[in-house]
Protein backbone atom coordinates (compact mmCIF):
# COMPACT_ATOMS: atom_id res chain seq x y z
CA UNK A 1 0.00 0.00 0.00
CA UNK A 2 1.44 3.46 -0.79
CA UNK A 3 2.12 5.48 2.30
CA UNK A 4 -0.87 7.72 3.88
CA UNK A 5 -1.07 11.59 2.83
CA UNK A 6 -1.76 14.10 5.78
CA UNK A 7 -5.40 13.74 5.12
CA UNK A 8 -5.87 10.50 5.29
CA UNK A 9 -5.99 9.56 1.87
CA UNK A 10 -3.46 7.59 -0.03
CA UNK A 11 -2.07 8.12 -3.18
CA UNK A 12 0.69 6.87 -5.39
CA UNK A 13 3.22 9.74 -5.16
CA UNK A 14 4.51 10.40 -9.13
CA UNK A 15 1.12 10.91 -10.68
CA UNK A 16 0.39 14.99 -11.36
CA UNK A 17 -2.78 14.53 -13.00
CA UNK A 18 -2.36 17.88 -15.00
CA UNK A 19 -5.18 18.52 -16.63
CA UNK A 20 -3.50 19.80 -19.70
CA UNK A 21 -1.93 16.11 -19.78
CA UNK A 22 -5.12 14.58 -19.22
CA UNK A 23 -6.80 16.46 -22.09
CA UNK A 24 -3.77 15.38 -24.23
CA UNK A 25 -4.37 11.74 -23.60
CA UNK A 26 -7.86 11.67 -24.27
CA UNK A 27 -7.25 13.67 -27.66
CA UNK A 28 -4.72 10.73 -27.96
CA UNK A 29 -7.22 8.00 -27.52
CA UNK A 30 -9.42 9.57 -29.59
CA UNK A 31 -7.50 9.86 -32.45
CA UNK A 32 -6.22 6.85 -32.70
CA UNK A 33 -9.50 5.12 -31.43
CA UNK A 34 -11.42 7.63 -33.85
CA UNK A 35 -13.59 7.99 -30.69
CA UNK A 36 -16.94 10.41 -30.12
CA UNK A 37 -17.44 11.98 -26.94
CA UNK A 38 -14.08 14.19 -26.22
CA UNK A 39 -16.44 16.92 -25.52
CA UNK A 40 -18.17 15.11 -22.51
CA UNK A 41 -14.76 13.78 -21.42
CA UNK A 42 -13.15 17.18 -21.57
CA UNK A 43 -16.03 18.74 -19.00
CA UNK A 44 -14.61 16.07 -16.25
CA UNK A 45 -11.19 16.71 -16.54
CA UNK A 46 -10.88 19.02 -13.35
CA UNK A 47 -13.38 17.21 -11.29
CA UNK A 48 -11.34 13.81 -12.00
CA UNK A 49 -7.97 15.31 -11.69
CA UNK A 50 -8.32 16.63 -7.90
CA UNK A 51 -10.53 13.82 -7.02
CA UNK A 52 -7.21 11.00 -8.09
CA UNK A 53 -4.68 13.81 -7.10
CA UNK A 54 -5.72 14.36 -3.36
CA UNK A 55 -9.21 12.93 -2.32
CA UNK A 56 -9.18 9.33 -3.17
CA UNK A 57 -7.95 6.48 -1.33
CA UNK A 58 -6.52 3.81 -3.43
CA UNK A 59 -4.05 1.26 -3.84
CA UNK A 60 -1.85 1.43 -6.42
CA UNK A 61 -1.18 -2.46 -6.91
CA UNK A 62 -4.75 -3.66 -6.41
CA UNK A 63 -8.03 -1.56 -7.87
CA UNK A 64 -9.78 -4.17 -6.19
CA UNK A 65 -8.60 -3.10 -2.47
CA UNK A 66 -11.32 -3.76 -0.12
CA UNK A 67 -10.40 -0.65 1.89
CA UNK A 68 -10.59 1.45 -1.31
CA UNK A 69 -13.05 4.55 -1.97
CA UNK A 70 -15.20 4.06 -4.76
CA UNK A 71 -14.71 6.09 -8.01
CA UNK A 72 -17.84 5.72 -9.81
CA UNK A 73 -18.48 7.40 -13.31
CA UNK A 74 -21.93 7.21 -13.93
CA UNK A 75 -21.99 9.28 -16.75
CA UNK A 76 -20.08 6.84 -18.67
CA UNK A 77 -19.49 8.28 -21.82
CA UNK A 78 -16.80 10.45 -20.38
CA UNK A 79 -14.98 7.45 -19.38
CA UNK A 80 -11.38 8.48 -21.82
CA UNK A 81 -10.96 11.56 -19.29
CA UNK A 82 -11.32 8.44 -16.61
CA UNK A 83 -9.04 6.19 -18.55
CA UNK A 84 -6.03 9.06 -18.59
CA UNK A 85 -6.20 9.19 -14.64
CA UNK A 86 -6.26 5.55 -14.53
CA UNK A 87 -2.70 4.84 -16.78
CA UNK A 88 -1.32 7.52 -13.55
CA UNK A 89 -2.59 5.61 -11.11
CA UNK A 90 -0.99 2.97 -12.95
CA UNK A 91 -4.23 0.50 -13.58
CA UNK A 92 -3.50 1.15 -17.31
CA UNK A 93 -0.81 1.20 -19.27
CA UNK A 94 0.21 3.10 -22.35
CA UNK A 95 -0.09 0.05 -24.59
CA UNK A 96 -3.94 0.26 -23.46
CA UNK A 97 -3.92 4.17 -24.16
CA UNK A 98 -2.38 3.21 -27.64
CA UNK A 99 -4.17 0.71 -29.14
CA UNK A 100 -8.17 2.61 -27.94
CA UNK A 101 -10.28 0.59 -29.68
CA UNK A 102 -8.54 -1.60 -31.32
CA UNK A 103 -9.71 -5.21 -32.29
CA UNK A 104 -9.21 -7.17 -29.02
CA UNK A 105 -8.70 -4.60 -26.75
CA UNK A 106 -10.27 -4.29 -23.71
CA UNK A 107 -10.63 -0.30 -23.51
CA UNK A 108 -14.35 0.35 -24.59
CA UNK A 109 -16.13 3.74 -25.47
CA UNK A 110 -17.87 3.44 -22.14
CA UNK A 111 -17.32 2.47 -18.52
CA UNK A 112 -16.63 -0.81 -18.20
CA UNK A 113 -17.18 -2.69 -14.99
CA UNK A 114 -14.12 -5.18 -16.42
CA UNK A 115 -11.57 -2.38 -16.52
CA UNK A 116 -9.25 -2.02 -13.44
CA UNK A 117 -10.30 1.20 -11.64
CA UNK A 118 -13.78 1.07 -13.04
CA UNK A 119 -16.43 0.40 -10.61
CA UNK A 120 -19.64 0.07 -13.01
CA UNK A 121 -20.69 -0.28 -16.12
CA UNK A 122 -22.42 3.10 -16.90
CA UNK A 123 -22.89 3.33 -20.72
CA UNK A 124 -26.65 3.20 -19.86
CA UNK A 125 -27.64 5.90 -17.76
CA UNK A 126 -28.94 6.09 -14.41
CA UNK A 127 -27.04 3.24 -13.12
CA UNK A 128 -23.77 4.07 -11.63
CA UNK A 129 -25.50 6.46 -8.82
CA UNK A 130 -27.52 3.03 -7.35
CA UNK A 131 -24.45 1.06 -7.67
CA UNK A 132 -22.63 3.86 -5.87
CA UNK A 133 -24.98 3.77 -3.39
CA UNK A 134 -24.93 0.42 -2.71
CA UNK A 135 -21.47 1.04 -2.10
CA UNK A 136 -21.65 3.52 0.39
CA UNK A 137 -24.12 1.71 2.25
CA UNK A 138 -22.17 -1.18 2.40
CA UNK A 139 -19.14 1.14 3.87
CA UNK A 140 -21.75 2.36 6.68
CA UNK A 141 -23.13 -1.31 6.98
CA UNK A 142 -19.32 -2.15 7.68
CA UNK A 143 -18.86 0.41 9.81
CA UNK A 144 -15.66 1.77 7.18
CA UNK A 145 -14.43 4.89 6.42
CA UNK A 146 -14.47 4.42 2.86
CA UNK A 147 -16.34 6.95 0.53
CA UNK A 148 -17.94 6.40 -2.93
CA UNK A 149 -17.93 9.71 -4.89
CA UNK A 150 -20.56 9.23 -8.03
CA UNK A 151 -20.19 11.73 -11.28
CA UNK A 152 -23.15 11.93 -13.02
CA UNK A 153 -23.70 14.03 -16.14
CA UNK A 154 -26.48 16.68 -16.26
CA UNK A 155 -28.47 14.99 -19.25
CA UNK A 156 -28.20 11.91 -17.28
CA UNK A 157 -29.97 13.69 -14.29
CA UNK A 158 -33.26 13.07 -16.91
CA UNK A 159 -33.22 9.43 -15.54
CA UNK A 160 -35.67 8.61 -12.70
CA UNK A 161 -33.53 5.99 -11.38
CA UNK A 162 -31.16 9.18 -10.52
CA UNK A 163 -33.93 10.18 -8.41
CA UNK A 164 -34.36 7.15 -6.77
CA UNK A 165 -30.94 7.11 -5.23
CA UNK A 166 -31.00 10.28 -4.23
CA UNK A 167 -34.21 9.37 -2.18
CA UNK A 168 -32.47 5.90 -0.67
CA UNK A 169 -29.10 8.11 0.16
CA UNK A 170 -30.79 10.89 2.21
CA UNK A 171 -32.67 8.05 3.94
CA UNK A 172 -30.31 5.72 5.24
CA UNK A 173 -28.18 9.09 5.97
CA UNK A 174 -25.35 8.08 3.60
CA UNK A 175 -23.26 10.76 4.10
CA UNK A 176 -19.71 9.33 2.67
CA UNK A 177 -21.59 9.55 -0.64
CA UNK A 178 -20.54 12.62 -2.57
CA UNK A 179 -22.53 12.87 -6.05
CA UNK A 180 -20.90 15.49 -8.03
CA UNK A 181 -23.19 16.54 -11.39
CA UNK A 182 -21.12 17.59 -14.56
CA UNK A 183 -23.31 20.96 -15.19
CA UNK A 184 -21.78 21.01 -19.11
CA UNK A 185 -25.22 22.62 -20.61
CA UNK A 186 -25.53 19.67 -23.07
CA UNK A 187 -26.74 16.37 -23.76
CA UNK A 188 -27.27 14.26 -26.59
CA UNK A 189 -29.52 16.41 -28.82
CA UNK A 190 -29.15 19.85 -27.52
CA UNK A 191 -28.93 22.09 -24.22
CA UNK A 192 -30.30 20.89 -21.42
CA UNK A 193 -32.50 23.79 -21.57
CA UNK A 194 -33.64 22.80 -24.87
CA UNK A 195 -34.16 19.25 -24.28
CA UNK A 196 -35.60 18.93 -20.60
CA UNK A 197 -35.09 21.80 -18.61
CA UNK A 198 -33.57 20.97 -14.99
CA UNK A 199 -34.19 24.03 -12.99
CA UNK A 200 -32.25 24.45 -10.17
CA UNK A 201 -30.14 21.53 -9.91
CA UNK A 202 -28.43 22.60 -6.72
CA UNK A 203 -31.98 23.19 -5.06
CA UNK A 204 -33.19 19.68 -5.88
CA UNK A 205 -30.77 18.00 -3.98
CA UNK A 206 -31.45 20.59 -1.14
CA UNK A 207 -35.13 19.48 -1.97
CA UNK A 208 -33.85 15.68 -1.22
CA UNK A 209 -31.83 15.97 1.80
CA UNK A 210 -28.50 16.62 0.23
CA UNK A 211 -25.68 18.88 1.33
CA UNK A 212 -25.73 20.52 -2.10
CA UNK A 213 -23.40 23.81 -3.07
CA UNK A 214 -21.96 24.95 -6.72
CA UNK A 215 -18.98 25.49 -8.16
CA UNK A 216 -17.14 26.22 -10.70
CA UNK A 217 -16.12 22.85 -11.91
CA UNK A 218 -13.16 23.78 -14.01
CA UNK A 219 -11.63 25.79 -10.98
CA UNK A 220 -9.24 22.96 -8.74
CA UNK A 221 -8.78 25.28 -6.03
CA UNK A 222 -12.58 25.29 -6.20
CA UNK A 223 -13.12 21.63 -6.26
CA UNK A 224 -10.73 20.86 -4.31
CA UNK A 225 -12.36 22.62 -1.50
CA UNK A 226 -15.78 21.03 -2.32
CA UNK A 227 -14.81 17.52 -2.17
CA UNK A 228 -12.66 18.47 1.41
CA UNK A 229 -15.85 19.49 2.97
CA UNK A 230 -17.75 17.20 1.53
CA UNK A 231 -15.62 14.68 2.67
CA UNK A 232 -15.47 16.19 6.62
CA UNK A 233 -19.20 16.42 7.44
CA UNK A 234 -20.31 13.35 8.94
CA UNK A 235 -23.24 15.07 9.50
CA UNK A 236 -26.05 12.04 8.49
CA UNK A 237 -26.66 13.68 4.84
CA UNK A 238 -25.25 12.95 1.30
CA UNK A 239 -23.32 15.35 -0.65
CA UNK A 240 -24.22 17.39 -3.83
CA UNK A 241 -21.41 18.80 -5.70
CA UNK A 242 -23.09 20.73 -8.98
CA UNK A 243 -20.09 21.79 -10.89
CA UNK A 244 -20.57 24.43 -13.89
CA UNK A 245 -18.62 22.57 -16.59
CA UNK A 246 -18.09 23.44 -20.48
CA UNK A 247 -18.33 21.00 -23.03
CA UNK A 248 -15.18 20.44 -24.50
CA UNK A 249 -13.04 22.54 -21.78
CA UNK A 250 -9.79 23.26 -22.90
CA UNK A 251 -9.61 23.64 -26.81
CA UNK A 252 -10.86 26.81 -27.93
CA UNK A 253 -12.76 25.20 -31.23
CA UNK A 254 -14.25 22.64 -29.13
CA UNK A 255 -16.05 24.73 -25.75
CA UNK A 256 -19.40 25.04 -25.82
CA UNK A 257 -20.01 23.35 -29.31
CA UNK A 258 -21.85 20.00 -29.03
CA UNK A 259 -20.83 18.74 -31.87
CA UNK A 260 -17.76 17.59 -30.02
CA UNK A 261 -20.12 14.87 -28.48
CA UNK A 262 -20.07 13.39 -31.99
CA UNK A 263 -17.25 14.63 -33.95
CA UNK A 264 -14.00 12.07 -34.28
CA UNK A 265 -10.88 14.10 -34.81
CA UNK A 266 -8.89 14.56 -38.36
CA UNK A 267 -4.91 14.91 -38.00
CA UNK A 268 -5.59 18.26 -38.18
CA UNK A 269 -8.03 19.27 -35.06
CA UNK A 270 -6.07 16.44 -33.58
CA UNK A 271 -3.01 18.68 -34.46
CA UNK A 272 -4.98 22.05 -33.31
CA UNK A 273 -6.01 20.90 -30.37
CA UNK A 274 -3.10 19.43 -29.02
CA UNK A 275 -1.01 22.93 -29.42
CA UNK A 276 -3.47 24.55 -27.63
CA UNK A 277 -2.57 21.77 -24.73
CA UNK A 278 0.91 21.80 -25.59
CA UNK A 279 2.14 22.74 -21.68
CA UNK A 280 1.29 21.48 -18.46
CA UNK A 281 -0.92 24.07 -16.82
CA UNK A 282 0.64 24.34 -13.09
CA UNK A 283 -1.66 22.87 -10.82
CA UNK A 284 -3.60 24.78 -8.38
CA UNK A 285 -3.93 22.27 -5.98
CA UNK A 286 -1.09 21.36 -3.97
CA UNK A 287 0.28 18.04 -5.12
CA UNK A 288 0.31 15.29 -2.05
CA UNK A 289 3.85 14.39 -3.31
CA UNK A 290 5.77 14.56 0.17
CA UNK B 1 -43.92 -23.36 0.01
CA UNK B 2 -43.94 -19.62 1.00
CA UNK B 3 -43.36 -20.56 4.73
CA UNK B 4 -40.11 -22.24 3.22
CA UNK B 5 -39.18 -19.59 1.57
CA UNK B 6 -38.74 -17.45 4.98
CA UNK B 7 -37.15 -20.43 6.45
CA UNK B 8 -34.51 -20.37 3.99
CA UNK B 9 -33.83 -17.02 3.89
CA UNK B 10 -34.21 -16.58 7.69
CA UNK B 11 -31.78 -19.66 8.19
CA UNK B 12 -29.04 -17.81 5.74
CA UNK B 13 -29.65 -14.78 7.60
CA UNK B 14 -28.45 -16.74 10.70
CA UNK B 15 -25.83 -18.33 9.00
CA UNK B 16 -24.17 -15.51 7.64
CA UNK B 17 -24.13 -11.86 8.44
CA UNK B 18 -23.30 -10.55 4.62
CA UNK B 19 -26.93 -12.05 3.48
CA UNK B 20 -29.13 -8.92 3.69
CA UNK B 21 -33.08 -9.02 2.57
CA UNK B 22 -33.60 -5.74 -0.09
CA UNK B 23 -37.44 -5.91 -0.48
CA UNK B 24 -39.19 -3.08 -2.70
CA UNK B 25 -41.93 -2.50 -0.37
CA UNK B 26 -43.55 -5.75 -0.45
CA UNK B 27 -43.89 -8.64 1.22
CA UNK B 28 -45.55 -8.02 4.68
CA UNK B 29 -46.10 -10.65 6.97
CA UNK B 30 -44.05 -12.56 4.71
CA UNK B 31 -40.88 -11.18 6.15
CA UNK B 32 -42.51 -10.60 10.01
CA UNK B 33 -39.52 -14.11 10.94
CA UNK B 34 -36.68 -12.20 9.02
CA UNK B 35 -37.64 -8.86 10.64
CA UNK B 36 -37.59 -10.36 13.94
CA UNK B 37 -34.64 -12.55 13.74
CA UNK B 38 -32.35 -10.44 11.88
CA UNK B 39 -33.73 -6.77 11.74
CA UNK B 40 -30.41 -5.42 10.75
CA UNK B 41 -30.19 -7.39 7.58
CA UNK B 42 -33.59 -6.10 6.17
CA UNK B 43 -33.79 -3.36 4.08
CA UNK B 44 -36.76 -1.52 2.83
CA UNK B 45 -35.62 0.01 -0.31
CA UNK B 46 -38.73 1.49 -1.43
CA UNK B 47 -41.02 1.16 -4.58
CA UNK B 48 -38.52 1.69 -6.14
CA UNK B 49 -36.99 -0.82 -7.97
CA UNK B 50 -34.58 0.37 -10.42
CA UNK B 51 -32.32 1.75 -7.30
CA UNK B 52 -33.00 -1.42 -5.04
CA UNK B 53 -31.29 -3.59 -7.78
CA UNK B 54 -27.86 -0.88 -8.36
CA UNK B 55 -28.14 -0.66 -4.53
CA UNK B 56 -27.81 -4.31 -4.65
CA UNK B 57 -25.66 -4.67 -7.01
CA UNK B 58 -23.12 -2.21 -4.94
CA UNK B 59 -23.55 -3.92 -1.74
CA UNK B 60 -22.43 -7.32 -3.44
CA UNK B 61 -19.27 -5.68 -4.70
CA UNK B 62 -18.21 -4.63 -1.13
CA UNK B 63 -19.12 -8.36 -0.18
CA UNK B 64 -22.52 -8.56 0.58
CA UNK B 65 -25.09 -11.28 -0.38
CA UNK B 66 -28.24 -9.62 -1.26
CA UNK B 67 -31.28 -11.59 -1.37
CA UNK B 68 -33.93 -8.97 -3.93
CA UNK B 69 -37.31 -9.16 -3.32
CA UNK B 70 -40.45 -8.24 -5.66
CA UNK B 71 -43.31 -9.24 -7.64
CA UNK B 72 -42.40 -10.85 -10.54
CA UNK B 73 -43.97 -8.28 -13.16
CA UNK B 74 -41.17 -6.05 -11.44
CA UNK B 75 -38.66 -8.09 -10.42
CA UNK B 76 -37.13 -9.20 -12.70
CA UNK B 77 -38.92 -7.65 -15.62
CA UNK B 78 -39.00 -3.84 -14.50
CA UNK B 79 -35.72 -4.22 -13.86
CA UNK B 80 -34.17 -6.16 -16.49
CA UNK B 81 -31.33 -3.84 -17.48
CA UNK B 82 -29.62 -3.41 -14.23
CA UNK B 83 -30.01 -7.15 -13.61
CA UNK B 84 -28.08 -7.78 -17.10
CA UNK B 85 -25.79 -4.61 -16.80
CA UNK B 86 -25.48 -4.04 -12.44
CA UNK B 87 -25.79 -7.51 -11.34
CA UNK B 88 -24.73 -9.94 -14.39
CA UNK B 89 -21.94 -8.40 -16.06
CA UNK B 90 -20.19 -8.71 -13.16
CA UNK B 91 -21.11 -11.85 -11.85
CA UNK B 92 -22.26 -11.29 -8.58
CA UNK B 93 -24.08 -12.94 -5.85
CA UNK B 94 -27.67 -11.48 -6.02
CA UNK B 95 -30.51 -13.64 -5.56
CA UNK B 96 -33.60 -12.27 -7.36
CA UNK B 97 -37.05 -13.43 -5.95
CA UNK B 98 -39.81 -12.91 -7.95
CA UNK B 99 -43.02 -13.31 -6.85
CA UNK B 100 -46.48 -14.19 -7.61
CA UNK B 101 -44.97 -15.05 -10.48
CA UNK B 102 -48.09 -16.28 -13.69
CA UNK B 103 -51.70 -15.73 -12.61
CA UNK B 104 -51.33 -15.50 -9.00
CA UNK B 105 -52.75 -11.84 -8.75
CA UNK B 106 -55.39 -12.65 -10.74
CA UNK B 107 -58.09 -9.88 -9.49
CA UNK B 108 -55.08 -7.42 -9.99
CA UNK B 109 -55.03 -7.21 -14.03
CA UNK B 110 -51.82 -7.46 -16.40
CA UNK B 111 -49.90 -5.59 -14.94
CA UNK B 112 -49.06 -7.41 -11.36
CA UNK B 113 -49.28 -11.09 -13.62
CA UNK B 114 -46.03 -12.25 -14.89
CA UNK B 115 -46.01 -14.64 -17.92
CA UNK B 116 -42.63 -13.39 -19.89
CA UNK B 117 -40.27 -13.33 -16.59
CA UNK B 118 -38.15 -16.81 -17.61
CA UNK B 119 -38.39 -15.67 -21.06
CA UNK B 120 -36.63 -12.46 -20.10
CA UNK B 121 -33.99 -13.70 -17.68
CA UNK B 122 -33.23 -16.61 -19.93
CA UNK B 123 -31.22 -14.66 -22.14
CA UNK B 124 -29.04 -12.68 -19.71
CA UNK B 125 -25.65 -14.50 -19.36
CA UNK B 126 -24.25 -15.61 -16.04
CA UNK B 127 -28.08 -15.86 -14.56
CA UNK B 128 -29.04 -19.24 -13.23
CA UNK B 129 -33.25 -19.11 -13.60
CA UNK B 130 -34.63 -21.35 -10.89
CA UNK B 131 -38.87 -22.50 -10.83
CA UNK B 132 -39.96 -24.44 -7.50
CA UNK B 133 -42.78 -26.24 -7.49
CA UNK B 134 -43.37 -26.98 -3.37
CA UNK B 135 -41.85 -26.68 -0.25
CA UNK B 136 -39.13 -28.89 -1.09
CA UNK B 137 -38.12 -27.78 -4.08
CA UNK B 138 -38.27 -23.71 -2.41
CA UNK B 139 -36.23 -25.02 0.41
CA UNK B 140 -33.48 -26.97 -2.10
CA UNK B 141 -33.48 -23.98 -4.48
CA UNK B 142 -32.86 -21.85 -2.21
CA UNK B 143 -29.79 -23.51 -0.75
CA UNK B 144 -28.40 -24.25 -4.00
CA UNK B 145 -28.92 -20.54 -4.91
CA UNK B 146 -26.81 -19.37 -1.88
CA UNK B 147 -24.41 -21.98 -2.99
CA UNK B 148 -23.87 -20.78 -6.39
CA UNK B 149 -22.46 -17.53 -4.88
CA UNK B 150 -23.48 -15.67 -8.64
CA UNK B 151 -26.94 -14.37 -9.99
CA UNK B 152 -29.87 -16.27 -9.64
CA UNK B 153 -33.55 -15.37 -10.36
CA UNK B 154 -35.94 -17.53 -8.69
CA UNK B 155 -39.36 -17.49 -9.75
CA UNK B 156 -42.18 -18.22 -7.11
CA UNK B 157 -45.58 -19.10 -8.51
CA UNK B 158 -48.66 -20.25 -7.12
CA UNK B 159 -48.11 -21.19 -3.79
CA UNK B 160 -50.76 -23.46 -2.34
CA UNK B 161 -51.27 -26.05 -4.83
CA UNK B 162 -49.82 -28.56 -2.25
CA UNK B 163 -46.43 -31.37 -2.25
CA UNK B 164 -45.38 -32.52 -5.41
CA UNK B 165 -42.38 -34.50 -3.37
CA UNK B 166 -43.20 -37.22 -0.26
CA UNK B 167 -40.21 -35.78 1.05
CA UNK B 168 -36.68 -33.01 0.84
CA UNK B 169 -34.97 -33.27 -2.32
CA UNK B 170 -31.08 -32.13 -3.14
CA UNK B 171 -30.72 -30.16 -6.27
CA UNK B 172 -28.32 -29.32 -8.43
CA UNK B 173 -27.86 -27.10 -11.19
CA UNK B 174 -29.92 -28.21 -14.51
CA UNK B 175 -31.35 -31.22 -12.49
CA UNK B 176 -34.36 -32.53 -13.09
CA UNK B 177 -36.58 -34.35 -10.59
CA UNK B 178 -38.52 -37.54 -11.56
CA UNK B 179 -41.60 -37.09 -9.63
CA UNK B 180 -43.51 -40.04 -10.93
CA UNK B 181 -42.75 -43.45 -13.33
CA UNK B 182 -45.21 -43.94 -16.68
CA UNK B 183 -45.65 -47.49 -16.83
CA UNK B 184 -44.47 -47.71 -20.45
CA UNK B 185 -47.42 -50.24 -21.64
CA UNK B 186 -47.82 -48.75 -25.20
CA UNK B 187 -46.25 -47.25 -27.92
CA UNK B 188 -46.91 -43.80 -27.42
CA UNK B 189 -44.77 -43.23 -23.97
CA UNK B 190 -44.65 -39.81 -22.87
CA UNK B 191 -42.35 -37.88 -20.40
CA UNK B 192 -44.10 -34.49 -19.12
CA UNK B 193 -41.75 -31.87 -17.77
CA UNK B 194 -43.83 -29.06 -15.84
CA UNK B 195 -42.70 -26.48 -13.53
CA UNK B 196 -43.94 -24.17 -10.72
CA UNK B 197 -47.39 -24.57 -10.29
CA UNK B 198 -47.97 -27.00 -13.36
CA UNK B 199 -46.11 -30.10 -11.98
CA UNK B 200 -49.46 -30.65 -9.68
CA UNK B 201 -51.25 -30.46 -12.88
CA UNK B 202 -49.12 -32.52 -14.81
CA UNK B 203 -49.31 -35.45 -11.88
CA UNK B 204 -53.24 -35.02 -12.11
CA UNK B 205 -53.12 -35.73 -15.78
CA UNK B 206 -50.68 -38.60 -15.76
CA UNK B 207 -53.19 -39.97 -12.25
CA UNK B 208 -55.94 -40.25 -15.01
CA UNK B 209 -54.53 -43.11 -17.22
CA UNK B 210 -52.30 -41.49 -18.91
CA UNK B 211 -48.60 -43.27 -19.73
CA UNK B 212 -46.33 -40.95 -18.91
CA UNK B 213 -43.09 -40.07 -17.19
CA UNK B 214 -43.26 -36.65 -14.87
CA UNK B 215 -40.96 -34.77 -14.45
CA UNK B 216 -40.56 -31.37 -12.45
CA UNK B 217 -38.11 -29.21 -13.67
CA UNK B 218 -36.96 -26.35 -11.14
CA UNK B 219 -34.30 -25.57 -12.99
CA UNK B 220 -34.93 -23.87 -16.02
CA UNK B 221 -31.29 -22.42 -17.19
CA UNK B 222 -28.80 -24.43 -16.82
CA UNK B 223 -31.34 -27.66 -17.63
CA UNK B 224 -29.80 -30.49 -17.90
CA UNK B 225 -28.59 -31.75 -21.01
CA UNK B 226 -27.71 -35.01 -19.97
CA UNK B 227 -30.68 -35.82 -18.27
CA UNK B 228 -32.74 -34.55 -21.84
CA UNK B 229 -30.94 -36.76 -23.59
CA UNK B 230 -31.97 -39.99 -21.32
CA UNK B 231 -35.37 -38.85 -21.10
CA UNK B 232 -35.28 -38.34 -25.39
CA UNK B 233 -34.21 -41.92 -25.43
CA UNK B 234 -37.20 -43.43 -23.42
CA UNK B 235 -39.94 -41.75 -25.23
CA UNK B 236 -41.80 -41.02 -28.36
CA UNK B 237 -42.95 -37.47 -27.19
CA UNK B 238 -42.80 -34.79 -24.83
CA UNK B 239 -45.10 -32.40 -23.17
CA UNK B 240 -44.22 -29.34 -21.19
CA UNK B 241 -46.51 -27.05 -18.88
CA UNK B 242 -45.69 -24.02 -17.64
CA UNK B 243 -48.11 -21.08 -15.85
CA UNK B 244 -45.50 -18.66 -18.40
CA UNK B 245 -45.84 -18.08 -21.84
CA UNK B 246 -44.58 -20.61 -24.45
CA UNK B 247 -42.40 -18.19 -25.84
CA UNK B 248 -38.65 -18.32 -23.96
CA UNK B 249 -40.01 -19.94 -20.71
CA UNK B 250 -39.73 -24.08 -20.49
CA UNK B 251 -41.07 -25.30 -23.50
CA UNK B 252 -38.88 -23.45 -25.06
CA UNK B 253 -36.15 -24.53 -23.09
CA UNK B 254 -36.77 -27.82 -24.10
CA UNK B 255 -37.62 -27.71 -27.63
CA UNK B 256 -34.29 -25.86 -27.75
CA UNK B 257 -32.28 -28.38 -26.09
CA UNK B 258 -33.76 -31.58 -28.00
CA UNK B 259 -33.53 -29.92 -31.70
CA UNK B 260 -29.65 -30.93 -31.31
CA UNK B 261 -30.38 -33.96 -28.73
CA UNK B 262 -32.96 -35.96 -30.62
CA UNK B 263 -35.59 -34.20 -32.32
CA UNK B 264 -39.04 -35.41 -30.73
CA UNK B 265 -42.73 -34.52 -31.40
CA UNK B 266 -43.06 -31.83 -28.71
CA UNK B 267 -46.42 -30.21 -27.24
CA UNK B 268 -45.47 -26.90 -25.34
CA UNK B 269 -48.17 -25.91 -22.99
CA UNK B 270 -48.25 -22.85 -21.60
CA UNK B 271 -49.91 -19.03 -21.92
CA UNK B 272 -50.14 -18.33 -25.75
CA UNK B 273 -49.27 -14.85 -26.76
CA UNK B 274 -52.03 -12.78 -25.79
CA UNK B 275 -52.37 -11.22 -22.24
CA UNK B 276 -55.37 -12.13 -19.69
CA UNK B 277 -58.98 -10.47 -20.75
CA UNK B 278 -61.11 -10.98 -17.89
CA UNK B 279 -61.14 -10.94 -14.32
CA UNK B 280 -61.41 -13.71 -11.83
CA UNK B 281 -59.65 -16.05 -9.61
CA UNK B 282 -56.76 -18.20 -10.36
CA UNK B 283 -58.80 -21.14 -11.50
CA UNK B 284 -60.66 -19.15 -13.56
CA UNK B 285 -57.82 -17.64 -15.44
CA UNK B 286 -56.11 -20.82 -16.23
CA UNK B 287 -59.39 -22.12 -17.53
CA UNK B 288 -59.09 -18.67 -19.67
CA UNK B 289 -55.92 -19.56 -20.98
CA UNK B 290 -56.84 -23.01 -21.66
CA UNK B 291 -54.74 -24.19 -18.81
CA UNK B 292 -56.93 -26.03 -16.30
CA UNK B 293 -56.53 -29.75 -15.90
CA UNK B 294 -59.81 -30.73 -18.40
CA UNK B 295 -58.24 -28.09 -21.36
CA UNK B 296 -54.45 -29.24 -20.85
CA UNK B 297 -55.84 -33.27 -20.71
CA UNK B 298 -58.21 -32.15 -23.51
CA UNK B 299 -54.95 -31.35 -25.85
CA UNK B 300 -52.58 -33.95 -24.47
CA UNK B 301 -54.99 -36.30 -25.64
CA UNK B 302 -55.51 -35.24 -29.23
CA UNK B 303 -51.47 -34.89 -29.54
CA UNK B 304 -51.04 -38.35 -28.44
CA UNK B 305 -53.63 -39.13 -30.58
CA UNK B 306 -51.55 -37.66 -33.89
CA UNK B 307 -48.52 -39.25 -32.85
CA UNK B 308 -47.50 -42.28 -35.33
CA UNK B 309 -48.44 -45.27 -33.88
Amino acid sequence: MEPLNDDGSMMNTSPSFNVNSIRRTVLDMAYAGSAVHVGCAFSIVELLAVLYRKHLRLDANNPNAPDRDYMVLSKGHGVMAQYACLQEVGYLDANDIARYFKDGTRLKGLADAHIPGVEVTAGSLGHGLSVGTGLALAAKLNHTDQKCFALVGDGEINEGAIWEAALFAAHFKLDNLIVIVDVNGFQAMGTTDEVMALGNIEAKFAAFGFDAVSIDGHDEAAVDAAYSHATRTPNGRPKAIVATTVKGKGVSFMEHDNRWHYTRLTAETHAAAIAELATDTPSTTPSTTP
Amino acid sequence: MRDAFSDAIVAAALADPKVLLLTGDHGYALFDPFRKARPDQYINCGIAEQNMVGVAAGLAKAGFKPIVYGLAAFVPVRVLEQIKLDVCYENLPVILIGDGAGFVYSHLGSSHQSTEDMACTRAIPALTVLSPADRFEMTATMQLALQLNAPVYLRMGKSDRGDVHTGPVTLQPGDMLRVKHGTRHGPRHLALLATGSMVKTALELSAQGLDADVWSVPSIKPLSREQLTTIAQNVDAVVTLEEHSVMGGLGAAVAEALAGIRPLPILRIGVEDRFSAFCGTWDYLLQEHGLDLAAVQQRVVRFVEGLPG
